[in-house]
């Protein structure tokens, strides 16, 4: 007897229908069911979460803010700070501020959590359930083609959100042409989930910190990085720009056989291999279209710097789904009205990400030399300046030895 | 010419998916599945791997 993966039945037709129920899926699903829309979700997957395609790195804001209902080993550990290392893996800065607080997830654990809290508010989530086209009716997005228990079948929308994360088929399926991840604008990342992995070095505790290294040498124009998951688990990974080469597993297997860092992962072992694209540029052009929005990594709305989507995601797709509820509620699906979440996240994203854009632009100017130069100068009040936008002192005391960095760092300075 | 993909290196993460600018590939639940069709041997995918899996048809 075939499985019931078509339980509860899948309708001909909903007010809202939902591709891959991630973080920005299901809060976008919840959302839309709260303002009275009949919602549907699909996901390819078979278990919700897996397989995991990131560090899984959280701000500690996003739980209350968006009112998450977590198991409690949705959380696996939990982050204080931040520590940046040189590209001589010696010098450092440990940042600690409101901003760094947050953790690291079990996604397997978080991502199902979030599809159940949708699927209380009233939606229907369905996995293992494979989304392979958009319905068009002229310049409209009226529905979804999928394929479920090996069967062909297609359910009609009047708004389609697209969360399908960074491959985003969807999208593209729908026009969006610079949806299409470019090897320029995205880091391409692998990580290996150990254990018995040292998150002590010379007598110093960085059990409750994020550690990422910035290096041209270990990780160009991306980052290495070791989130801690709790005891001796860390997820260690590389993220490198898509156009260097050897493939970013030859730069993850070179750092932890790193004679100046592998005494900390002696005796560890890889028990998962975890991978993806990581868009870090600017977010696609067009968020939706007549029918249509995009939501998430999908939409490329990923931090520039850390890569970290989770965040983003969920807030992108509060938004898209409240202005999807609406829609249904005025009856009016075109993309002008959509566009009101657009307007609503560039209100209250665009500053930031912005923000962090340039900065990447400055980091990428930076030279292994210079990052060990940075990193060796400031000291800790210097960070806590920086952090609250005050460049001036850091860039003065930066730039005393090394003048040729103020070119570079004058951009700081106008942000 | 086309593209295949080594699945005893692939991890199905799907970063070919994202960057094949033509949907010449496709995520699967445990594989990648390639459109011959429509690959045009670019080789972006190859170079987005993370795992070094893919490498063009001789």
């Amino acid at each position: 007897m075939d499985i019931n993966y078509d339980y509860p039945k899948i309708h001909d037709s909903y007010d809202v229908v939902i591709v891959g129920a991630g973080p920005a899926g299901a809060l976008a699903a919840r959302e839309a069911s709260k303002k009275g829309a009949t919602v549907l979700v699909l996901d390819r997957r078979k278990e919700l979460g897996a397989p995991v395609r990131c560090g899984e790195g959280l701000g500690a804001k996003y739980i209350e803010l968006f009112h998450l209902n977590l198991s409690p080993n949705a959380v696996s550990s939990n982050i204080n700070g931040a520590r940046v290392i040189a590209p001589n893996l010696k010098d450092d800065i440990i940042i600690k501020t409101k901003e760094t607080k947050g953790y690291v997830l079990d996604r397997k654990v978080f991502d199902k959590d979030l599809a159940k809290d949708a699927a209380r508010a009233g939606a229907q989530v369905v996995s293992k359930c494979d989304v392979y086209d958009v319905i068009k009716e002229g310049d409209k997005i009226v529905g979804v083609r999928y394929i479920i228990n090996g069967q062909r079948k297609e359910v009609r929308s009047k708004v389609v959100i697209a969360c399908d994360g960074a491959e985003s088929v969807i999208a593209r399926l729908a026009g969006m042409k610079d949806a299409t991840s470019t090897l320029y604008d995205t880091d391409y990342g692998v990580e290996y989930e150990m254990v018995n992995v040292k998150l002590q070095d010379n007598g110093k505790d960085f059990s409750d910190l994020i550690e990422i290294f910035f290096s041209n040498e270990l990780s160009p124009r991306g980052y290495t990085w070791i989130f801690p998951k709790g005891h001796d688990v860390a997820n260690v990974g590389v993220g490198i720009g898509g156009l260097h080469t050897p493939n970013a597993v030859h730069y993850l297997n070179e750092f932890i056989v790193d004679s100046r860092i592998k005494h900390r992962f002696e005796g560890a072992s890889i028990v998962s291999l975890k991978g993806g694209a990581i868009p870090v540029g600017a977010p696609v052009s067009e968020f939706v279209k007549n029918g249509f929005m995009v939501v998430g990594t999908a939409a490329h709305q990923v931090d520039p710097i850390h890569g970290g989507g989770i965040g983003l995601a969920m807030n992108a797709g509060r938004i898209a789904g409240e202005v999807a509820g609406d829609a249904v509620k005025d009856n009016k699906f075109d993309a002008k009205t959509l566009e009101a979440y657009k307007t609503q996240w560039y209100g209250e994203e665009w500053d930031k990400f912005n923000k962090r854009l340039m900065l990447r632009k400055v980091l990428e100017k930076l030279n292994d030399d210079d990052l060990n130069h940075i990193l060796s100068t400031l000291d800790q009040s210097d960070i806590d300046a920086v952090l609250c936008g005050k460049f001036m002192n850091s860039i003065t005391k930066v730039t005393l030895k090394r003048p040729q960095l103020l070119k570079v760092l004058t951009v700081l300075m106008n942000m | 010419m086309a593209v295949e993909i080594d699945r005893s290196k692939c991890i199905y993460c799907g970063a070919c998916v994202a960057t094949c600018p033509h949907l010449a590939l496709r995520l699967n639940e445990v594989y990648i599945e390639t459109f011959d069709d429509k690959c045009v041997s670019c080789g972006l995918c190859i170079k987005a791997c993370p795992m070094g899996a893919i490498k063009f048809k001789k």
